[in-house]
């Protein structure tokens, strides 16, 4: 990441303070390069997380504008940011699995409903791991966590013929792709597409925990096994891919620019609004 | 200027607009819903927005997320939205978010009665979230007029100290029909003795200074300032740590901002209180107005008693407290949430007397009652626990 990081990132948070080994910097990476293969400046871009491994590591990293949020809340934040700033500003989010598809998931349906423009960067490291390892929204159903001790029995969103995209798709999100981030420039190029998407994007990027998961699930915190795990259970959106559970990838749903954008339809609308009553 | 017949939520709505808001996120909710709906009429037509939340916590997160923007928020809500504020509260206090939030204070606990006056939020507005370590600025207002100047003011406070304010209204003061001036010059606006300050932009370095000084710009998100502001304590830059030093900079600033400066918030009225009354009663909000008239009255007859009407709630006004007296609180409540404070301020060798009402305001003539018995030192037996010295 060096070039990257020294042109986009503070310098102070590099490296950054993730396990060695984690799959997050892999995942923050690709964001980076699709800013950059995209020719943004830093002032073009406000970067917004939330709370866990994928926010605390990833706040406040770019070199520009940043806000956090408490858990979950992130994306009411941007909604309101998103009114306030000029609009050709992007509002980029790196958050987590819990954040996105659990706590703040009624938030995400509603940003999603409205088209609010921002690109949220679901960095999935399947379940709670600054926490230290409880089972979340993604967990597979029958793997162990500290709070799923007997393996985990609630069934996830991305399981069994569920696919948590359905349920944004159906919600009105305009670009949804998912990509782990093992995988490589296809991954930056939906990110960019993403970003380009002048509406409520997501990309879901699971990626490897060796600290937390790795060690309840597979027995091992040694990187090489988890990344195995993760390479066995990826496969197409089209395959069927492994029994027990798979990373159904690639760009799930494009829409972009079909909608109009929430806060671009406000401003239009206010302005018509003025003009009928003055 | 413009005479009118209107409510308080109207004057709220007025208040704001003529403050400079330009977003509204609220979520329905009696008492409070006439100020969104006024507000999705109002703001579109002076170029603001309005935007119904899936809840109050998006509400007010909404509010942050604008404000950090630079528009100049507020959302409005009742006392069971008003806990949902908790979690976004916190993140407004603790990142000096300036903005405006409104509870009409309703009958409680819980979803209690829609339509009816109560005053139970008063400790909740003083300890609106978790984590300790602030301060609050909490105005409340006992009519239409008022409920229209204490917004302005309420968004004047917010920008000078980089915070959240709080407007504790009830549902009798956002309800309630009366007559309202609307100034409509800037003019006017000063003959009214109002203030507005425009939005302000901090350009860094420094977003949280350790320093107890206010009007210092908010932090604003999307001049490439490098500006950031999260929920973790910050640095004097805005960035995260968990060092316990930095945490004892950020509590200083977040508590003696408000403390120090508390003589630009401490608003009050006093009656009577000047020849040492035997009797004080103390009251804010739609009661307040009994209290007065029925003191007034109380004079009139000889009995030496005085009253004291809080306008500002919070940073607590304890040096208005001055007169060794019985001190008489009179809310909507039946637990006496004033009770303590007053308790707390007030001179040695004073009492402090309970009269709690809910749902309904206490009559003059039962105020009457009370502080006839209390000048006496009789007991009103149907009244007991009202009647308890504390
Ligand atoms: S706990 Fe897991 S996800 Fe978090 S930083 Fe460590 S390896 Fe990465």
């Amino acid at each position: 990441m060096d070039y990257l990081a020294t042109k986009y990132l503070r310098p102070r948070k590099i490296p950054s303070t993730a396990c060695s080994g984690c799959g997050l910097g892999q995942a923050h990476k690709k964001v980076v390069k699709a800013i950059d293969e995209l020719g943004l400046d830093i002032g073009d871009v406000i970067w917004g997380t939330g709370i866990g491994c994928a926010g605390r590591q990833t706040f406040n990293t770019w070199k520009g504008d940043n806000f956090a949020g408490t858990h979950g809340r992130a994306y009411a934040i941007a909604t309101g940011l998103r009114m306030a700033l000029p609009p050709d500003k992007k509002i980029i989010m790196t958050v987590g699995d819990g954040d996105a598809f659990g706590i703040g998931f009624l938030h995400l349906l509603n940003c999603a409903r409205r088209n609010v423009g921002m690109t949220v960067i679901v960095l999935d490291n399947l379940g709670y791991q600054s926490t230290g390892g409880q089972y979340g929204w993604t967990t597979p159903q029958g793997y162990r966590t500290d709070s799923s001790p007997y393996g985990n029995r609630e069934p996830n969103w991305t399981q069994e013929g569920r696919d948590v995209l359905n349920i944004l798709r159906e919600a009105g999100a305009t670009f949804l792709a998912r990509y782990t981030s093992l995988q490589g420039q296809e991954a930056v190029e939906a990110i960019k597409k993403a970003i380009m998407n002048n509406g409520f994007s997501l990309v879901h990027m699971p990626y490897p925990c060796v600290t937390n998961f790795a060690e309840r699930a597979l027995g091992t915190r040694k990187p090489v096994e988890i990344y195995k795990w993760f390479e066995e259970h990826t496969c197409s959106l089209h395959e069927k891919g492994p029994e027990d559970f798979a990373f159904r990838t690639g760009i799930y749903y494009d829409a972009s620019n079909s909608r109009p954008e929430f806060s671009n339809y406000m401003r239009t609308w206010v302005a018509e609004i003025q003009r009928r009553y003055s | 200027m413009r005479r009118t017949l209107d409510t308080g939520n109207a004057a709220i709505t007025e208040g704001a607009i003529i403050a400079g808001c330009r977003l509204f996120a609220g979520y329905p909710i009696t008492p409070a819903t006439e100020i969104a709906e006024n507000m999705s009429r109002r703001l579109p037509q002076v170029g603001g927005y309005y935007v119904q939340a899936e809840d109050e916590m998006t509400a007010l997160h909404i509010c942050i997320g604008g404000s950090l923007g630079g528009l100049k928020t507020m959302t409005a809500t009742s006392g069971p939205g008003f806990i949902l504020y908790a979690d976004p509260m916190g993140w407004a206090l603790g990142s000096e978010i300036p903005l405006v939030v409104v509870n009409a204070q309703r009958v409680g606990p819980v979803s209690g009665i829609t339509g009816a006056p109560g005053q139970g939020e008063f400790y909740m507005s003083r300890y609106p979230t978790q984590g300790g370590n602030y301060e609050t600025i909490v105005l409340a207002p006992n009519s239409v007029q008022e409920a229209f100047s204490i917004t302005v003011e309420a968004f004047y406070l917010a920008e000078r100290f980089r915070m959240p304010v709080i407007i504790l209204a009830d549902q009798l003061v956002t309800d309630g029909w009366e007559s309202l001036s609307i100034p409509e010059t800037p003019e006017e606006v000063e003959a009214m003795g109002l203030k507005v300050v425009p939005r302000r932009i901090n350009k860094g370095p420094e977003f949280y200074p350790a320093t107890d000084e206010i009007d210092i710009p908010p932090v604003v998100l999307g001049h490439n300032t490098g500006a950031a502001c999260s929920d973790w304590t910050p640095t004097p830059e805005g960035y995260d740590t968990e060092e316990v030093d930095f945490q004892h900079k950020h509590a200083y600033r977040l508590i003696y901002k408000v403390r120090n400066h508390k003589d630009l918030i401490t608003r009050y009225e006093s009656y009577f209180v000047d020849d040492n009354p035997e009797l004080i009663l103390v009251a804010y909000g739609s009661p307040s107005r009994v209290v007065i008239s029925a003191v007034k009255q109380a004079r009139e007859k000889g009995m030496k008693v005085g009253a004291l009407r809080l306008i500002s709630l919070w940073p607590f006004p304890d040096e208005i407290f001055k007169v060794q007296a019985k001190y008489l609180s009179v809310e909507l409540n039946y637990d006496g949430q004033l009770v303590r404070e007053v308790q707390r301020a007030m001179p040695k060798g004073s009492e402090v007397h309970f009269f709690g009402k809910c749902g309904e305001l206490p009559t003059v003539a039962e105020l009457e009652e009370m502080m006839q018995a209390l000048l006496a030192g009789k007991e009103i037996k149907a009244r007991k626990w009202e009647w308890e010295a504390w």
